[in-house]
């Protein structure tokens, strides 16, 4: 009994996204059997319309957590990120809708702003020592404030069709599977130089069938991931641009010296500082990261809703921080990964659209988003187990 | 056998199949202390863990008789209910809480209205300090104006408050200075004669010999065996914990000297918090290419503030100048001093030396990762066979090379903190304090790498309180007191009487 137990939580444990997934398909199998309607031909849930749906409205949260992580593992916080996307989003409608300027300079702008203010936060906090709780919650107010003097507290539209396509637009088909297929090829490049890397430092290889298993699995799903969204109308952009990313961010995380510096940071700080690291530098520049996806997420915000409005990503900060709790992410600091986050948004995303389509109220929308956070940070701390000490 | 206050038989503990001990016994009688000794890593902590139930009945195999009956205890509040109170390694006070608040803490006296009884909270307090001969602490002030060994005294307060009848000392006079280290000691002395019963776990194996009545050594997880004092001596407990004899624990290589490369000159500091009181007092000094330099004194003689300084992370004022090969150089973060070459391996491992979560491999490549890149991006492989080759070249024992470094024993996590340090290839290479609280096997892995160091032409900066450490490697040795240097000898002929009489601010009748 104890053995079967200690073995289910080892494993849990070491594959935390697997277990993460089976609670997607939980999620997802009690919706599409909720939403289960004979006269429409099956479940609503279930359908490719609605999986596509899902992915753009988690979209947003997504870009936000991918940043999100790395702060809470360096062992900060940002609370202003909802308030920061609404401003950088009011920014590109004034600049699109009342200047007309062209979309790459309003792109450039508004990316070169979230820099801007993310790096102001992060020098606040890293440099001024300013506790980031501080600094962000000050953040939240000030960005706040900013939106609603820029915009007059009313709703700025109609945005330009350029500026809609990044928030409504679907890849055409024929790119889509393009994608899917470069994809595929890219994963089997870097599958195969990492062994070849690994023979030449004599590191023991995993065996070749089980090598070529794991590249079939994933083109499996890559596979299943194009048709279904090309069923409906194609890969949606925001979540291209959310792949993409979910790539560069795991790369940054698990293959550069800034990236293993953000986790020795929120692990042990002066150890870090004492190894001859630059902890502030390393500080500051997560937050621009933050600052940066704030820019993303606010452009795609005003170009799915085809207007800037005052309101933009209230609230927003905390969908972010519940995805990289549900995620993994240790509050302590110092674990966490982006993909872990991602799959924590989808969890919050997937409750959100499924009980909407229940015609379940706001308010226990709320309550029971509320109870999984809690109760998925629980199942955390018990599937670590004992291991502290 | 009721003569036997505490038995503990066949004590097995597996963590995932791994067993951390396995059939260790151990028997305390009534007024007796126990050495327990063993090297890191050989079950102690987890053997003191099993008894005082912070793994609780049932997830441990053997039994535990407890004044005659089986004690079957789910958490530490039942231990400490039947009389078993563990004072740990670092010390578990509350800073801002004072004396009084600490000793009671969880066992408030209150008044009939429900609120503490401060008054005589604080009388019992001052009662039992006075007990401990400690008459002159202000139990009402907060525990953090206290050094390290009048807390570890407020902590045995604690204990006698909770009605202990078998005191664990675990490594409790790692921080101590030597006085207060003889204050313990002899307080132990008082206690056994009082009946009460004690298990002194430690390194030091002079401060066993001088208290234990019995020594039980473990090894690698099993019963070595259990002895009277009587029958041994520090070198038979040696043999016992290693398995082997330790003719020579310091290995002494010949190696050569060369000319001077790191200068320090009029180096002060001041404290964080107090601006105004010196912690080091115009300190200047120099040290030669292949020179192993010692820095002796006691705890709080500014040592650890110069390190500091000269490796960038001093936060408190400073003033000085500092040269690297005839040149002034201006070192302002850590970051600075391993880029010229001068790295430092920090006094307190856990806070400053290991990041915890990460692996052991990754710690040890934190100061050079750059080096395993390109075109900005990790080459993992590479990587990992520098790890391989560090974690082969410095015996670090893990199962596996990114195994978190916390889960690793004390020698273990200090060894791949030193392979960290080595990586940058330093010039000057500051220790402090490198074997606290390690085990004989480490310590002397240590001790001959500082020898390979210096023969490589390494400067070797030692701090250490232990003087035979001292004495035993350095080619020099410097004694501060007070902040100020008090003693530069050539470690030639010179004794412990010699530099502790430096350090506490004799004169020193014979020329250095």
């Amino acid at each position: 009994m104890t053995l079967t137990k200690k073995d289910v939580r080892k494993f849990l444990s070491e594959y935390k996204i697997v277990a993460l997934l089976i609670v997607i398909a939980i999620i997802w199998l009690f919706f599409g059997y909720l939403t289960y309607d004979s006269d429409l031909g099956g479940s609503q849930f279930l359908t490719p319309r609605n999986f596509s749906n899902l992915l753009r409205q988690m979209a947003i949260t997504g870009m936000l957590a991918s940043a999100m992580v790395f702060v809470i593992v360096a062992g900060e916080i940002d609370l202003s990120v909802g308030s920061l996307l609404g401003l950088l989003g009011g920014i590109a409608a004034v600049l699109d809708v009342t200047y007309s300027w062209p979309l790459w300079a309003t792109i450039l702008l508004v990316i070169a702003l979230g820099l801007f203010f993310g790096v102001m936060v992060g020098w606040l906090t890293a440099y001024l020592g300013i506790p980031s709780f501080i600094v962000t919650l000050g953040g939240q107010l000030a960005f706040r404030g900013m939106v609603l003097g820029l915009t007059g507290g009313i709703t700025i539209a109609p945005v330009h069709a350029d500026l809609k396509f990044i928030g409504q637009g679907y890849l055409p088909e024929w790119l889509g599977n393009i994608g899917g297929v470069l994809l595929f090829l890219v994963l089997v490049f870097l599958a195969f130089r990492t062994r070849a890397n690994r023979q030449k430092h004599s590191l023991t290889v995993s065996s070749m069938p089980a090598e070529v298993g794991r590249l079939l699995f994933a083109g499996a799903i890559i596979l299943g991931f194009v048709l279904t969204l090309n069923d409906y109308q194609g890969v949606p952009v925001p979540v291209l641009i959310l792949l993409i990313i979910l790539a560069v961010f795991t790369v940054i995380g698990n293959k550069t010296t800034f990236g293993r510096h953000i986790y020795a940071v929120g692990s042990n700080m002066e150890a870090t500082r004492l190894s001859g690291v630059n902890v502030a530098y390393v500080k500051m520049m997560v937050f621009a990261l933050m600052g940066l996806m704030c820019a993303f997420a606010g452009l795609t915000t005003t170009a799915r809703l085809a207007a800037g409005t005052p309101s933009a990503g209230f609230g927003n900060e905390l969908d972010a921080i519940a995805s990289c709790f549900i995620g993994g992410t240790s509050m302590r600091g110092g674990v966490g990964s982006v993909s872990g986050a991602l799959v924590g948004a989808v969890i919050m995303a997937s409750l959100d659209n499924g009980m909407s389509m229940l015609g379940i109220d706001t308010f226990w929308q709320q309550i029971v988003k509320g109870i999984i956070l809690v109760a998925a940070v629980y199942m955390d701390i018990v599937s670590s187990g004992n291991q502290r000490g | 056998m009721s003569d036997y206050l505490l038995e503990m038989h066949d004590i097995t503990k597996d963590f995932n199949g791994v067993k951390a001990i396995d059939g260790i016994n151990l028997r305390v009688r009534r007024g007796e202390c126990v050495g327990l000794c063993g090297e890191n890593g050989a079950g102690k902590s987890t053997m003191m863990k099993v008894l005082s139930a912070v793994y609780p009945y049932g997830t441990w195999s053997g039994q535990i008789i407890w004044e005659g009956k089986e004690l079957k205890a789910r958490n530490i509040r039942e231990t400490e209910e039947a009389g078993i109170v563990i004072i740990h390694q670092e010390l578990m006070m509350v800073p801002h809480l004072t004396v009084a608040e600490n000793i009671f803490l969880g066992s408030e006296p209150r008044t009939k209205a429900g609120f503490i009884d401060y008054d005589l909270m604080n009388a019992e307090a001052a009662k039992l300090m006075a007990r401990l001969k400690m008459g002159d602490i202000n139990v009402a002030l907060p525990v953090y104006n206290y050094s390290g060994g009048k807390q570890q005294l407020v902590e045995i307060a604690k204990a006698l408050n909770k009605n202990a009848k078998l005191l664990i000392l675990d490594e409790p006079t790692s921080a101590l200075t030597t006085s207060e280290t003889q204050t313990l000691l002899d307080l132990v002395k008082e206690f056994k004669a009082n009946g009460m019963a004690c298990v002194y776990i430690s390194h030091k194996l002079d401060e066993v010999s001088e208290i234990a009545d019995t020594v039980t050594v473990i090894r690698d997880g099993t019963h070595i065996g259990t002895l009277p004092m009587a029958e041994l001596d520090t070198n038979k407990i040696i043999t016992m914990m290693v398995g082997r004899e330790m003719k020579n624990l310091f290995p002494r290589e010949a190696h050569d000297i060369g000319d001077v490369v790191f200068e320090a000159k009029n180096i002060s500091c001041w404290d964080v918090t107090n601006r105004e009181r010196k912690v080091v007092d115009d300190v200047s000094f120099e040290i030669r290419k292949g020179e192993i330099l010692g820095v002796a004194g006691l705890v709080g003689a500014g040592r650890t503030e110069l390190a500091c300084k000269l490796f960038g992370c001093w936060r408190g004022d400073h003033e000085g100048k500092v040269f690297l090969d005839g040149k002034e150089i201006h070192i302002r973060e850590p970051r600075d001093a391993v880029k010229l070459g001068i790295c430092m391996v920090p006094e307190d491992r856990k806070r400053h030396g290991i990041i915890p979560l990460m692996g052991v491999g990754y710690n040890i490549t934190m100061s050079v990762l750059k080096r395993y890149t390109s075109g900005g991006f990790i080459q993992s492989e590479a990587e990992l066979a520098e790890i391989q080759n560090q974690i082969i070249r410095m015996k670090v024992k893990t199962a596996e090379p990114l195994l978190p470094i916390a889960s690793l024993s004390g020698g273990n996590q200090q060894k791949a903190v030193v392979a960290k340090m080595l990586l940058p290839e330093p010039t000057v290479l500051i220790l402090d304090e490198p074997t606290r609280g390690i085990d004989v096997g480490a310590k002397y892995e240590i001790y001959k790498l500082i020898f390979e160091l210096a023969k490589q032409g390494v400067a070797v900066l030692m701090i250490s309180s232990e003087m035979p450490e001292v004495l035993g490697i350095s080619d020099r040795v410097l004694v501060m007191g007070e902040g100020k240097l008090r003693g530069n000898f050539i470690n030639e002929g010179l004794t412990q009487e010699k530099v502790l009489a430096a350090a506490i601010g004799q004169p020193v009748t014979e020329a250095a």
